[in-house]
């Protein structure tokens, strides 16, 4: 037990990262948990008890269909953040995949996929995700898709940023005059070592799906009613801002919560991580454009 | 950079003209990958228009006329080689439902979100350069740890939370500023400011707290550098030290920040369009995605892919006179 608390007191130092370790802990137990703590139905309406206020059956009180919402807040949990961690893991594997091989592509490809990452980025995220629900139809699947696709470019410029420096080390050069194939230098010495990065991006990246997937919610787009997700609810809130102006408060600090812990988190792990990244021996200059777009990924970025 | 060699070669043509050849290499296939994107995207769907146009009762003869009459029966690439022909002259089609043309209807739409756009940019600059100067004058003190305090807030709230957060408060309770609306400049030129500056505030947070966070490491980090040194022991006043030197010399990697948040800025309006009722593209492009108006989603994403190719331009030109060195190499 305590040698697996060692390396988590060496990643979160203070107080103020615990705290948001426990928050991004608390908020997953509760998605993951979802209905089953839920203390009543979230989709049962009461026409009598419209814009209730705060009670013992209804701690905050209720929603134009004198739904809990309460209940709400933690069933809409798991379309908000459970989701948001399938669209990271499809950033990740679409972004840095190509990252790593990018650099060992040879330079027709190497320029081919660095012009289609640019055109990705030059697309609006929100508009983007529009187009991709008005041809596929609106439903959680193509809203986690466009916000999965729209975070493959992030993985993508950091790894290859990474993947650059390390390419550059002796031993890399070392392995690869002794002979050994770029798939086998991609396993062997590159892997490993973008791991760290990897985290710090994740974390980042999970923040900026929970945003997006939110902000799509919001839109109407993804999870459809009656089914109850935070940025559901604030569209619902906004509609009755002049009866209830108070109810827009917790859906949203929920968001909020949980995205300031995982940007915490990131950049704890950011400041932590052993830099064996950043190899002595790599002295061979890096092109001016990548030197920029590393400086640029280590300043988070919201979809 | 195979293309600025090849353009350097020629030394007849001026400097900034070169200079411009070589963006328009740079951006070329960019633009023109962003266009198949957008087309393929939108193209290869499955959403049968014909179907909707028709709709119920129709034979399956009346859907193939109409698919013959959209060219949707044409091949894939035959029918993105004349989408973009007549785009690049200014023809985006006309909506499928209703028959107004694309263009018209984002000629209606557009200014609203450049103006919320250019306002919350505004705002972002002023605030973020000011608060990032601040916070790096005395690294962790008092008022550098509120700023970034203040900044990893910003990050974390969700534009749409924040905007009824500022329609609760100040339209609301305190009826500073209209909760919803818009109105264009001929109207009322007041009546126009007046209604931007929620949704440009919304739209500012975020930015400005990723560029008080980019300029405050860039100064810290200038502040170290040896010349900072030399011109302090030469008794220069530190107002003019950190104004005319370090500020001009750590603004480009902020400048360079700002240039990759224009997406998002235009991604947002979308969002401060929806808080605050204005009749932007956002809203124009939501009711096309309800009824699968493909020519209608395809000129919002290509329109908005210009305003942010144009705007990476003028990024890069700010930057070449920011830092000369890099321009000239």
């Amino acid at each position: 037990m305590t040698a697996l608390l060692k390396p988590l007191r060496r990643l979160l130092p203070s107080v103020y990262l615990r705290v948001a370790a426990a928050v991004v802990a608390f908020m997953f137990a509760v998605a993951l948990l979802g209905g089953l703590i839920a203390p009543q139905n979230p989709l049962a309406q009461n026409a009598a008890e419209t814009f209730a206020g705060s009670s013992w059956a209804h701690p905050l009180g209720t929603d134009f269909l004198g739904r809990d919402t309460f209940s709400r807040l933690i069933t809409g949990a798991r379309p908000s953040l459970l989701s948001a961690l399938v669209a990271v893991a499809i950033g990740l594997v679409g972004g840095a995949i190509p990252g790593m091989a990018s650099v060992f592509l040879g330079r027709r490809a190497e320029y081919l996929v660095m012009r289609v990452v640019d055109a990705f980025m030059t697309i609006p995220p929100i508009i983007f995700a529009i187009a991709i629900i008005a041809g596929f139809g609106n439903g959680l699947t193509p809203a986690v898709v466009a916000i999965g696709i729209l975070l493959v470019p992030r993985f993508f410029r950091v790894i290859r940023a990474d993947t650059l420096k390390l390419a550059s080390a002796q031993y890399v050069e070392a392995a690869l005059l002794f002979g050994a194939s770029k798939a086998y230098v991609l396993r062997r010495h590159i892997w490993r070592k973008v791991i760290p990065t990897l985290a710090v991006t994740s974390s980042s990246a999970l923040g900026a799906s929970v945003l997006g997937i939110s902000s799509l919610a919001f839109l109407g787009l993804g999870e459809q009613p009656p089914a109850a997700s935070w940025g559901a609810m604030l569209a619902n809130d906004l509609q009755y801002l002049y009866q209830e102006p108070w109810a827009a408060i917790w859906p949203g600090l929920a968001i909020a919560v949980t995205v300031w812990a995982l940007n915490a988190l990131s950049d704890a792990v950011h400041t932590a991580r052993p830099r064996e990244v950043e190899p002595a021996d790599a002295v061979e200059p890096l092109r001016a454009e990548d030197a920029a777009a590393a400086e640029r990924a280590s300043v988070p970025q919201y979809v | 950079m195979a293309a600025i060699a090849l353009a350097s070669r020629e030394r007849r043509i001026s400097a900034p003209l070169r200079w411009l050849g070589a963006e328009i290499v740079r951006f070329v296939p960019v633009a023109l990958l962003s266009t198949i994107i957008v087309f393929g995207i939108t193209a290869l769907a499955p959403a049968n228009v014909a179907a909707t146009i028709a709709g119920e009762t129709a034979t399956p003869a009346q859907i193939a006329a109409i698919n013959h009459q959209l060219g949707l029966d044409r091949s894939v690439p035959a029918q993105y080689a004349s989408w973009l022909w007549k785009a690049l002259h200014g023809n985006l089609g006309v909506s499928y439902f209703t028959r107004i043309p694309v263009l018209t209807s984002i000629e209606q739409a557009f200014p609203v979100d450049l103006s919320i756009v250019l306002g919350a940019t505004l705002i972002a600059v002023i605030t973020g350069f000011a608060g990032g100067l601040i916070a790096a004058v005395r690294p962790n003190g008092l008022v550098d740890r509120l700023i970034t305090g203040l900044a990893s807030i910003a990050l974390a709230l969700p534009e749409f939370w924040f905007g009824i957060l500022l329609t609760i408060f100040l339209a609301v309770k305190l009826r500073l500023f209209p909760a919803s609306g818009y109105v264009t400049t001929s109207m009322s030129l007041e009546g126009w400011a007046r209604h931007i500056v929620l949704p440009s505030v919304t739209l500012a947070a975020p930015v400005a707290a990723v560029v008080a966070r980019q300029l405050r490491i860039s100064v810290i980090k200038e502040l170290e550098e040896n010349y900072v040194t030399g011109v302090v022991v030469r008794g220069f006043s530190r107002r003019r030290i950190l104004f005319k030197h370090v500020l001009r010399n750590s603004a480009a990697p902020t400048v360079a920040t700002i240039g990759l948040y224009v997406p998002s800025l235009l991604g947002g309006a979308v969002i401060a369009e929806i808080v605050f009722a204005l009749p932007g593209l956002g809203q124009l492009a939501l009711n096309a995605a309800q009824a699968h108006d493909i020519p209608v989603i395809q000129g919002v994403l290509l329109v908005t892919i210009a305003v942010v190719l144009l705007s990476n331009l003028a990024v890069d030109a700010l930057l070449g006179w920011l830092r000369p060195g890099v321009r000239r190499s």
